[in-house]
């Protein structure tokens, strides 16, 4: 498999994905030092497991976030997907991105079949798993249509079937609903509830916003900045669907906020 | 699942607008042309045929130089330039263009050469065309497919450049291994509005081209041009100029249409 070695003797043996001391230094350039984004970050991602990574502005979730793609080299420490060390982007991670990156030259139902054709599926089996995909997303009937008519709900959902298309075993997402609107958001929430519950995959959600990982996660990793490190971590102990009204709910909103807010 | 409204495939807006605005448009062009025309007559009138001719006996060239089968011979024996030239310089300036945008290594090592040999004008190198072609047809396509290669190589080269980082993160993420996977499912693509507009630039560009690929003695309607002046002719010079006119909007509107076509998914 492309961008993954074998070296499993570290790794926790139930964790699906494991961030094993990343840390991320940019080298200065003339007047400013280097910068350290990353230091020491470590948490691991249980198979099947909702994982939230929240923190301020800056504390590096982006960069915490490509590195786990395998799309940014850490400085140091390593990513681990089922033991094995990432050194590459692999068909083995979906990822998600905030605005999308669909390929507007290509409809709804062959975005979703990108990944497929490179993968040893015949053409008859490619084409029911874009079927399935697009069943999965609610957007059947919009097969044919070119990104530019999309809402970007619709994007979006498009951008996650394509993602799940492959059958990785790790959904990464970074900020995959902070350009579409509330009322837009809770309901892709939803949804993004709804698939992981179906599908079975294991999730690692970059978010800024507390209520939305409160909502998702099973955990939530709360990073600090300067340079960007784990905080804690907290378990998120309420039954889902968890409804924002209810006290529990505010509760664990409230000291996400704080962990955030409390300062380097 | 989907409550959000959207319009599927996006069909009617690329022709809101046409109608009541577009025949005016029409018909205030058509009143451009005629005031232009009757202007040019006055003037005419005052001044020597050789200096400028009027549009009446502009026209009277035209259609007796069509009557001989002297202007469509020109015209086919132009085309023979034009059809080699362009294809020749659009294919290998796009080609070129693609390759040195994606490839850092490339880029690097032709640099300098590239920066040297782009202000070189294509008609500076007639001697070249003579030497390495002779006085011929193919003499007269390399003039043309010189200007064609760099207004592709350019166009494909910026294209390309500018072609989302992003995209290419997806579609690794997505399986895409190898430069040669990514440039035809991703970079290519990407880039062919780019590239579409380099190549139809050229097409316009490589019909201007023609008079001076048949400067140095090889028939065609440019050979026309030069000598109707060279015999103060200048009623004649000016209906192969329009001939040059007319198959440049011949080859503007056409690619234009394929253009429309290949790019459907454009906002």
């Amino acid at each position: 498999m492309a961008g993954v070695n074998g070296d499993s003797s570290l790794a926790p043996a139930e964790a699906s994905v494991a961030l094993d001391g990343v840390g991320k230094t940019y080298p200065g350039d003339g007047d400013g030092g280097a910068v350290r984004a990353l230091d020491d970050v470590s948490f691991s991602v249980a198979d099947g497991e909702f994982v939230c990574l929240v923190g301020p502005s800056g504390c590096g979730k982006t960069t915490l976030f490509r590195i786990a793609a395998g799309l940014t080299e850490a400085t140091d420490g390593r990513v681990l997907l089922d033991g094995t060390e990432v050194t590459g982007p692999t068909t083995d991670m979906g990822v998600v991105f905030q605005e999308y990156h669909l390929f507007p030259w290509l409809t709804v139902a062959e975005n979703v079949g990108f990944g497929l054709e490179r993968s040893d599926r015949s053409p008859a089996e490619q084409e029911a798993r874009v079927d399935e995909m697009l069943d999965l997303v609610g957007l059947t009937e919009f097969r044919d249509a070119y990104p530019k008519s999309l809402s970007g709900g619709m994007k979006q959902r498009v951008a996650i079937a394509r993602s799940l298309a492959v059958d990785p075993s790790l959904l990464l997402l970074d900020e995959p609903f902070g350009a579409v609107d509330a009322q837009t958001r809770e309901m892709l929430q939803r949804e993004l509830l709804d698939v992981w519950a179906s599908t079975g995959k294991t999730v690692l959600f970059v978010t800024h916003d507390v209520a939305e990982a409160v909502t998702l996660a099973d955990r939530i990793v709360v990073m600090a900045a300067d340079p960007g490190r784990v905080r804690e971590i907290v378990d998120v102990d309420v039954e889902r669907p968890r409804e924002r009204g209810n006290a529990a709910f505010a509760e664990y909103v409230g000291r996400v906020r704080e962990l955030i807010g409390a300062g380097p | 699942m989907a409550t959000e409204t959207a319009s599927p495939v996006g069909e009617g807006d690329a022709f809101a607008g046409v109608g009541l605005g577009d025949g005016r448009r029409l018909l205030r062009g058509a009143v451009g042309v005629a005031a232009f025309l009757l202007v040019w007559h006055a003037v005419s009138l005052t001044q020597d045929p050789f200096v400028l001719p009027s549009p009446v006996a502009v026209a009277g060239a035209f259609a007796s130089e069509l009557a001989s089968g002297d202007m469509t011979a020109a015209l086919f024996q132009s085309v023979q330039h034009w059809i080699p030239g362009t294809l020749a310089g659009t294919g290998l300036g796009v080609a070129a263009g693609v390759a040195f945008g994606w490839s850092r290594l490339l880029d690097d090592l032709t640099a300098p050469l590239v920066r040297t040999l782009r202000p070189v004008p294509p008609l500076a190198l007639i001697g070249f065309a003579i030497a390495w072609f002779g006085i011929n047809d193919w003499g007269a396509a390399f003039i043309i497919a010189v200007g064609a290669f760099w207004i592709n190589f350019y166009a494909a080269y910026g294209a390309v450049e500018g072609v989302s980082e992003d995209l290419l993160d997806v579609g690794r993420t997505l399986g895409v291994r190898g430069d040669l996977d990514a440039v035809r499912s991703i970079v290519l693509p990407a880039s062919m509005p780019g590239i579409l507009t380099g190549i139809r630039t050229g097409l316009g560009r490589c019909w201007m081209l023609v008079v001076a690929s048949e400067i140095f003695g090889v028939p065609g309607v440019g050979r026309e041009i030069i000598r109707a002046s060279n015999n103060l002719r200048v009623d004649r010079a000016i209906a192969y100029i329009l001939v040059l006119s007319l198959m440049y909007l011949l080859v503007d509107v056409a690619f234009r249409a394929v253009e429309r076509r290949a790019l459907a998914w454009r906002a």
